[in-house]
């Protein structure tokens, strides 16, 4: 269980409303909340945007693809045992 | 990246990665007195044997630290070197990709001498500097995601987005799972009476 209560989307100013929109587009996926982890970001955007952008500059495809940063991160975190 | 068989492979890179650089890593130093690496010059002619594959299969000059010390059971080297060689050669993933996640596994797990050795094996692969700074991004940033949920205990909310893979294992038949009708009392389900 988290340690934090994890506030819903409308619980934020507009300005994490954005960084909600960006993580539906990155995952291309419709969430009925944002993911955790992107609830956790927009907390303090001045960190989660600098944050995200540096994983997002991270994770575009290059010498590898997305899909294959996608298990490189997955392998990170297994190695890391980190069940999130 | 849909099917299962890429990542059970991912997998078995990850643990075989591991294995090697635990054993490198924790004999690097002064504990090579205690357990010196077998020299090729005095060794057996099956160890000598073995030494020359994984010097072809790296394409180096020397075998690395720990198939040298294992080398001290020439059949146990030997073993997990085919058990390596299976698992990073071209399969459903590249050689390449291989490299890269084994990359990413020694930097996670600090491993000095595993690090130093992928990044070897992706340059040799042909991976550029800007491919060793995206694995060394991606690592480091995941590295800050996941601190950051298990700081916070946050549970898993994206498992679902991946499509589940029904096909067999390797070999396999696929299962076809029969789901029978409720048997309504004094009446015959049609699953029964389709017989």
């Amino acid at each position: 269980m988290p340690t934090v209560r994890l506030r819903d989307a409308a619980e934020y100013p507009d300005t994490a409303q954005a960084l909600f929109a960006a993580s539906k587009s990155w995952f291309n996926h419709d969430f009925p909340e944002p993911p955790a982890m992107s609830r956790v970001m927009a907390w303090d955007p001045e960190f989660g945007g600098p944050h995200g952008r540096a994983m997002k500059r991270a994770m575009m495809p290059g010498e590898f693809t997305r899909a294959e940063k996608e298990m490189v991160a997955a392998v990170v975190s297994g190695v890391n045992a980190c069940q999130y | 990246m849909r099917d299962d068989a890429l990542w059970y492979e991912a997998a078995l890179v990850v643990g075989v990665t591991n294995a090697l650089n635990v054993v490198a890593d924790a004999l690097d130093g002064t504990a090579t007195d205690l357990l010196a690496p077998v020299e090729e010059a005095t060794a057996g002619d099956d160890t000598r044997a073995l030494f020359a594959e994984i010097r072809a299969f790296y394409v180096r000059d020397d075998v690395p630290l720990p198939f040298r010390v294992m080398a001290h059971d020439p059949g146990y080297a030997a073993d997990v070197f085919q058990a390596v060689k299976r698992m990073f050669l071209d399969n459903r993933l590249e050689r390449r990709l291989k490299e890269a996640l084994a990359f990413a596994v020694s930097l996670t797990s600090r491993s000095r001498l595993g690090t130093a050795f992928h990044l070897g094996e992706m340059r040799r692969l042909g991976i550029g500097p800007r491919g060793w700074m995206e694995v060394l991004g991606v690592t480091q940033m995941f590295s800050s995601y996941t601190k950051i949920a298990d700081t916070l205990q946050l549970e898993p909310d994206m498992g679902d987005i991946a499509p589940v893979d029904h096909s067999p294992a390797p070999g396999g038949r696929p299962v076809v799972k029969v789901t029978r009708a409720p048997v309504v009392k004094g009446k015959r389900s049609r699953a029964r009476s389709a017989r």
